[in-house]
């Protein structure tokens, strides 16, 4: 036992010690007072900060009882590091409670809980070091994954599994797959370690179960059936789904023994769980135990979930907090289902928008789209909108998706309805960018005979109430040109005196105010989502918030998501973490570089939802809508080379063009034809679809063997070989690299724990792992990693396979 | 007996010929035809009748024998009987229900058989009493409600709702039938909502329920405040007003499905070419003309629907599959206990997985019926029916959101309309129209009527109509820069056929119709082209093309401007009529004016004698600037459609045939009970 823990020690120790070499100099000046607190400070964001902490104490004592029996080994072993590791705690461990101190007075709990925690500490002298380095603030999710995933001791853990509940919710949901990935097919230990903190999120959020339900669905997909049914994954999946896991009542909340009492009968519960799992009994009876031990709290809602009494609580909350998401969902992923069946994009599309003006009637709901960054209530799909995008035999397709921000979606009400037809007033007569006149004013213009039957007069009354509420302030300027309604007044008025006007000059304001139209993209049937996705954000939201009921209402907001159906998303799931994780890096240390990582919402192994990347289109649609090559593109939609907008859409373009190699060499993501990779507003390229990733390319007879992407067009838009701004592509490039490699733990580790159990393309042979190392050159020095990036933009834009696969493409896809 | 057989009417059918025995129930009935109270000497008399069968033939049939003062001798029993019908109707054996209900039929039915030329109070006295009558048309009505809202069985709800449709449709003028003010009181509006939102109830009762709703709303429509019109105006729960849609787009679409099938059978004969030729498919097709009449209901509900309601213009591009739930009854959407109600929406909702089904819409439905019913209007029925059509359209054409839909870009539909078959044009390839937005296919369908209804019978009214139409979307178009992309010269050349047509027919016409306010229509239309082209078109091209027509139909205008000078000049009737077309030809003779010479003068100097269409397009576009025109007052101003006082006498007559032809099948209906008693029986 001891030995297990050992051999992770250097490892731990020195991957931490580098890194706070950066932070130490920070907390020097000052004392630790007490590492105790360290925990407390953190873990205030979760609901039951008291019970968590004495979970946490309960299962350090446990650990720490476990490497008293084993010491020996371990003062020999880790004799000197253990003062460094010391020294570094105290240090940090000072700025966060101070912090603390300012910030309000410690409850007298807490105080009571210190010192009883300071008198163990007295007396036992000597301190693991594992303990410390959990304890210090050094010790982020990311080494508390790793520790989980990589430790085999169940103390370890469940201690982990209980620290997470201190950490906050954010850091925890960037590594959810992980966890829950984990939670599937590693051993019972690291399942019962993770499953508390799971359940507790889940009674805390539905956006969180359902979450945790997709993605428990969607990883235990590659086990074989017969074991799915009955593993740990579809279990948990089932109670989520079951509804069971409702928040906990306030009555429960009471921790049913006194905190001291706790604390005295834990080394009983300790050594009774401890020589279960030294008896590695792995029955479901031990289990219960050890979750008894560790968190008492969960596992008092556990029993009382199974019990009878269910029946009661269900009538404390409402019964279908998860179906109406669920529901919208579904139907979403239907009418994917239903498009796939038809043959044209054109019926495709009508199917679509016809599909989606049905489900308008259910909305608003409480529903949400879980892709977005706030809470909110879906209020209105604007289906006319909605396109479905270019696909040889799925029919994936994007909505636009019109949603009231709220306080908390879960508790917040859900706004009321409004019919369609309301729009008409407030309809303005902005998107016609020739006049300044509302429609109100043309409607004056445009004098009707206001000729009411009798009976019409039940709604005309109607009518004024809602006008009151909805008319804009109407202008009273009018800048209408002559053949409108000043002219049709003057007539009226001053009656008899004919006006005159030149057929020329009808004729030329048709064609000016043709030629006036903003530059957009064809209509083309079989690519309507050109021309949608070609729109200005800005503008696509104005004009559809004119265009909608809900548009008045200042807390509206303007949602896309596509929805796909038929793709397996976990790996561009996968690429999204990582994607996150090196932009977190490079801004960490300073690099420019520049990515877009999408949101990636895995429903189930054939299903998903992404966040579109607005803004952008394909560079296949820049090509073939605008019959120009990329560097013309660029000079016609930023201006010319000397131009402020022209450099900054090129900087842009380096910054993520370098992001992005460096992206497609460690991911090796192939497939990269020009209708994968996007061109921005701003000049920026982004790469999506990475449908091929690691171990996996498409078969297609060896093309695509450089290391990235990297055409001479885009060498052009750089401004060529010698210019400037390649050699701060290449530098970008290699700053990126040596970022990386520093924190390569980070990136490996979130590939590594998903490859646990998967049968996904990307983890295809047995060195996936050791080749994405490989691929960060740890013994490189740094000249040499200056080559490396030398070499391989050379080789990238020698290769001739990079222009047989666009020429591939070309022939069999049409992609230009 | 054999008298009775003899006068029973529209209820008689199968049992002609059988010789009636003296059942148990006839001899009840003969008690209560007597003077006696039936109840004095058996105090369960009326238990036990409503457990018995009707004998709805033999119970009309006496009543139908007795006149006015006939009655009134027995009017205590005839109280008594209507009193027990409706407390029999709160029982809980069905029964009972059942018979009370059909014996209601009977009983309403067969008083006013006799007595109609009889004051509608007399009647209700007869009935009910005086004194009771506002108390048990109360119950009534409230039983009616409960029956119609409750989880009964079906064929109950279809009872009440024939009990209705017969209590409406008793008199000939709705207006005349004063039982209805009693119905006015207790409104069984929300019982209909319930049953048009709900889905297997719409689907089984939807069609009575939207006929006996749009009835109801013209019970004197013009003279009082009818409730109905009030609810429905204001209803604006969108499944109701989805279902309601739902159920007349079925109807309509049923309709279309059956032209289709009986067309392809014609065509597929030998004599299909002199059928196609005559047009009239079926015109002596009894069976069809049913179906024309009962889809004339369905029309009214239509637009009582989009004239009152201005919610329901949603529900006109709402989408669902071309073919209907109705035929489809056999697989309802099943519906998992375990989901909660609300969701139950949410599964119904997900249409039929068929890639052949075609996207569609009421409005698309209605554009092609439409089509059909506007083929012929050489029967009055269609010829009816045409009208309201256009009526609808107009409706449609002045609503702004309507309008906002049938312009969108985004909603592009291919709209097969029927095109009449005619000698000088090939039947058109249906299968290559493109997708276009909904406001072409309107266009379309005026276009089309224009063009194909040229005739002796010059139907005036509609042409003017039609016109309006155009001119409130182009209105529409100019008033929101919408630039539609259509062929705009098919309408132009349309319209200059019209103009010549009526030249043609001058004399004929003019002694039936002022023909100068649709010329006046057709010249403003024009000119809302040339003046406000800018604002609309397409194109620069068509700016230019609208010249080219002009130019090349100038001796179309010339005559048109010759006639009306000749006539303005005279002191005849239509002095004034024909002076204002005169002023709104200004623009196109000073088109044709100035272009004549120009395009004479570039044939004379590149001497060619006949200039292609490119040369003329090239003349014009010289030549703009030279031109000055006149700009017209009130060009892009209508009058908004309204029901009184114009149309008052239309829907009235049109309200009329409706309810004779619903009373017809509401008789023949409630008689074919078999199936009824077969579920009942098995229910007790």
């Amino acid at each position: 036992m001891g030995d297990a823990d050992v051999d992770q020690a250097p490892a731990a120790s020195e991957a931490d010690l580098h890194e706070s070499s950066a932070d130490s100099d920070k907390g020097l000046h000052t004392e630790g007072n007490c590492l105790g607190v360290i925990s407390e400070g953190t873990c205030e964001l979760v609901i039951d900060p008291d019970v968590a902490l004495k979970a946490c104490q309960e299962v350090l004592e446990k650990v720490k009882m476990m490497h008293t029996g084993h010491m020996d080994i371990h003062d020999e072993l880790v004799n000197g590091e253990t003062c460094d590791t010391h020294k570094t705690e105290k240090s940090n461990a000072s700025a966060p409670s101070k912090i603390r101190e300012e910030e309000e007075p410690l409850p007298g709990s807490c105080n009571t809980v210190k010192n009883v925690r300071r008198r163990q500490k007295n007396n036992s002298a000597k301190q693991s070091w594992l303990l410390r380095l959990f304890e210090s603030k050094l010790f982020d999710i990311s080494m508390a994954i790793s520790y989980l995933y990589n430790s085999k001791e169940p103390g370890v853990q469940a201690y982990i599994g209980n620290r997470l509940f201190s950490f906050r919710n954010e850091e925890v949901d960037f590594y959810l797959p992980q966890l829950l990935n984990m939670y599937i097919h590693m051993d019972e230990d690291v399942g019962d370690a993770i499953k508390p903190y799971i359940v507790h999120r889940c009674r805390q959020s539905i956006n969180f179960s359902l979450q945790c339900a997709w993605l428990l669905g969607a990883y235990s997909s590659d086990m074989h059936i017969s074991t799915q049914r009955h593993s740990r994954g579809t279990k948990l999946r089932k109670v989520i789904l079951s509804d069971e896991l409702k928040p906990a009542q306030r009555k429960k909340d009471l921790p049913p023994i006194a905190p001291a009492p706790e604390l005295g009968l834990s080394p009983s519960k300790r050594t009774h769980q401890r020589s279960k799992s030294d008896a590695t009994v792995s029955i479901s009876l031990s289990n219960n135990l050890k979750r008894t031990a560790s968190n008492p709290k969960v596992e008092n809602q556990d029993e009382e979930l199974s019990s009878s009494t269910e029946s009661l609580d269900k009538a404390f909350c409402s019964p279908v907090r998860l179906a109406p998401q669920r529901e919208f969902i579904k139907s979403l992923m239907g009418i994917g289902k239903r498009l796939a069946t038809l043959p044209t994009k054109e019926q495709k599309t009508q199917r679509l928008i016809s599909e989606l003006s049905l489900l308008n009637h259910k909305l608003p709901a409480r529903v949400w789209l879980p892709t977005a960054g706030f809470d909110h209530h879906v209020v209105r799909v604007p289906h006319t909108q909605a396109v479905v995008l270019n696909s040889k035999d799925k029919a994936p397709y994007l909505i636009y998706v019109e949603v009231l921000e709220c306080e908390n979606f879960e508790t917040s009400n859900v706004p009321v309805r409004i019919p369609e037809t309301r729009i008409r007033s407030t309809r303005s007569v902005e998107n016609l960018p020739e006049c300044g006149i509302t429609h109100e004013q043309r409607a004056s213009s445009f004098t009707t005979v206001p000729n009411y039957d009798n009976d019409d007069e039940a709604w005309s009354v109607d009518d004024i109430g809602e006008l009151q509420v909805e008319l804009p302030e109407v202008h009273t300027n009018s800048c209408d040109n002559i053949s409108q309604f000043s002219v049709d007044s003057i007539t009226s008025q001053e009656s008899k005196e004919p006006v005159f006007i030149a057929a020329g000059d009808i004729r030329r304001r048709l064609s000016e105010q043709l030629a006036h139209t903003p530059t957009t993209f064809r209509r083309d049937p079989e690519d309507p989502s050109a021309v949608a996705l070609k729109e200005p954000w800005q503008e696509k939201v104005r004009r559809i918030r004119e265009g909608s009921p809900y548009g008045h209402l200042p807390n509206w907001r303007l949602l896309s998501v596509i929805v796909k159906c038929g793709d397996d998303l976990r790996q561009e799931l996968l690429a999204f973490q990582v994607l996150k994780q090196l932009l977190a890096i490079w801004e960490q240390e300073r690099v420019p570089l520049w990515i877009k990582p999408y949101k990636i919402l895995v429903i189930s192994s054939d299903s998903g939802m992404i966040e579109p990347v607005v803004n952008a289109v394909s560079i296949h649609q820049v090509k073939k809508q605008s019959q120009l090559s990329l560097l013309d593109y660029f000079l016609q939609e930023h201006g010319n080379y000397t131009t402020e907008a022209f450099l900054t859409a090129q900087r842009n373009f380096v910054q993520s063009c370098a992001g992005y190699c460096l992206v497609c060499y460690l991911l090796q993501v192939k497939d990269r034809h020009n209708g994968n990779i996007l061109l921005d507003a701003e000049g920026h390229i982004i790469h999506i679809d990475f449908g091929f990733i690691l171990s996996s390319s498409p078969r297609n007879l060896g093309f695509e063997t450089s290391a990235f992407k990297l055409t001479s067009e885009f060498v052009d838009v750089m401004g060529g070989l010698d210019g400037d701004m390649f050699n701060y592509f290449k530098m970008l490039m290699l700053q990126g690299l040596i970022a990386a490699r520093k924190h390569m733990e980070k990136v490996v580790q979130i590939v590594e724990i998903m490859q646990q159990g998967s049968q996904l393309p990307c983890f295809h042979g047995s060195s996936t792992i050791r080749n994405l190392k490989e691929r960060f050159h740890m013994n490189m020095t740094e000249e040499q990693l200056q080559m490396l990036v030398d070499q391989m933009v050379d080789g990238s834009m020698r290769s001739i396979t990079t222009k047989l696969y666009d020429g591939f493409q070309y022939l069999t896809n049409g992609i230009m | 007996m054999a008298q009775v057989e003899k006068k029973a009417g529209l209820l008689r059918k199968s049992s002609a010929s059988k010789k009636p025995l003296k059942e148990k129930v006839v001899l009840m009935y003969d008690e209560i035809f007597a003077k006696d109270d039936p109840a004095k000497n058996n105090p369960r008399f009326w238990e036990e009748l409503f457990l018995m069968r009707v004998n709805l033939e033999y119970l009309e049939g006496k009543l139908e024998s007795l006149d006015g003062d006939d009655l009134m001798k027995i009017k205590d029993n005839v109280n008594s009987l209507f009193h027990h019908c409706i407390q029999a109707l709160g029982e809980e054996h069905q029964i009972k229900v059942v018979n009370a209900l059909q014996t209601l039929c009977a009983l309403l039915w067969g008083v006013h058989q006799k007595n109609k030329s009889t004051s509608g109070f007399d009647i209700i006295n007869m009935l009910m009493g005086f004194d009771k009558a506002e108390l048990r048309m109360k119950d009534l009505m409230e039983s009616l409600d409960t029956l119609l809202c409750g989880e009964g069985s079906e064929s109950l709800k279809s009872l009440c709702l024939k009990l209705l449709l017969c209590l409406v449709t008793v008199t000939d003028n709705i207006s005349q039938n004063s039982i209805l003010e009693y119905v006015m009181i207790n409104s069984i509006f929300e019982a209909i909502l319930q049953i048009l939102s709900t889905d297997p109830s719409r689907r089984q009762h939807g069609y009575d329920a939207v006929v006996l709703l749009a009835l109801l709303v013209n019970y004197r429509k013009y003279e009082s405040v009818n409730p109905y019109i009030v609810k429905l105006s204001i209803i604006d729960d969108e499944t109701t007003l989805n279902g309601m849609g739902l159920v007349l787009s079925q109807a309509l679409s049923e309709y279309n499905r059956q032209y289709r099938d009986k067309e392809e059978e014609n065509q597929g004969g030998f004599f299909s070419a002199i059928t196609n030729m005559v047009g009239s498919m079926f015109i002596s097709d009894a069976d069809e003309k049913i179906s024309v009449q009962t889809n004339e209901a369905v029309l009214l509900a239509l637009y009582e629907a989009v004239h009152l309601n201005r919610n329901f213009i949603t529900v006109l591009a709402q989408s669902h599959p071309e073919i209907g739930m109705m035929s489809t009854p056999t697989t309802p959407v099943p519906t998992t206990p375990t989901t909660p109600s609300s969701m139950d929406v949410m599964n119904s909702a997900e249409l039929p997985l068929d890639p052949n089904l075609q996207t569609s819409n009421l409005l698309i439905t209605f554009l092609k019926y439409s089509s059909i019913v506007m083929q012929d209007t050489k029967d009055e029925h269609r010829l009816n029916s045409a009208k309201l059509c256009l009526i609808i359209l107009s409706c449609i054409a002045e609503d702004q959101y309507a309008n906002s839909f049938l312009h969108d870009d985004n909603m592009n539909f291919r709209v097969n309309l029927h095109r009449m078959p005619m000698r000088h044009r090939k039947k058109a390839a249906d299968k290559n129209i493109p997708s276009r937005p909904l406001a072409c296919a309107v266009l379309d369908l005026m276009v089309e009527f224009i063009v194909t209804h040229m005739m002796k019978e010059f139907p005036m009214d509609l042409y003017m109509r039609c016109v309006q139409v155009v001119h409130k979307l182009i209105c529409y178009q100019k008033k929101c820069r919408v630039r539609l992309h259509y062929t705009w010269r098919e309408l132009w050349s349309a319209l200059i056929n019209l103009l010549k047509f009526l030249m043609s027919n001058e004399t004929t016409l003019l002694s039936k119709y002022n023909i100068f306010q649709l010329a006046l229509q057709v010249v403003n239309l024009f000119n809302m082209f040339i003046t406000y082209g800018d604002t609309f078109l397409p194109t620069p091209n068509s700016y230019d093309e609208l010249y080219y027509e002009i130019v090349r139909m100038h001796q179309v205008f010339d005559n048109l401007y010759c006639m009306v000078l000749r006539l303005s000049t005279n002191t005849g009737q239509w002095k004034e009529a024909a002076s204002k077309v005169t002023h709104a030809l200004v623009n196109v003779r000073a088109i044709i004016n100035h272009f004549n010479p120009k395009i004479e003068s570039y044939a004379a100097v590149n001497h060619i004698s006949q200039l292609s269409e490119d040369q003329v397009l090239e003349v014009v576009r010289s030549n703009y600037d030279t031109l000055t025109l006149k700009l017209q007052d009130g060009l892009d101003q209508y009058e908004r459609y309204s029901e009184q006082p114009k149309e008052a006498a239309f829907f009235k007559e049109l309200v009329r045939s409706i309810s004779l032809n619903v009373r017809k099948n509401v008789s023949l209906n409630t008689l074919s009970q078999d199936f009824l008693l077969k579920e009942f029986s098995s229910i007790s």
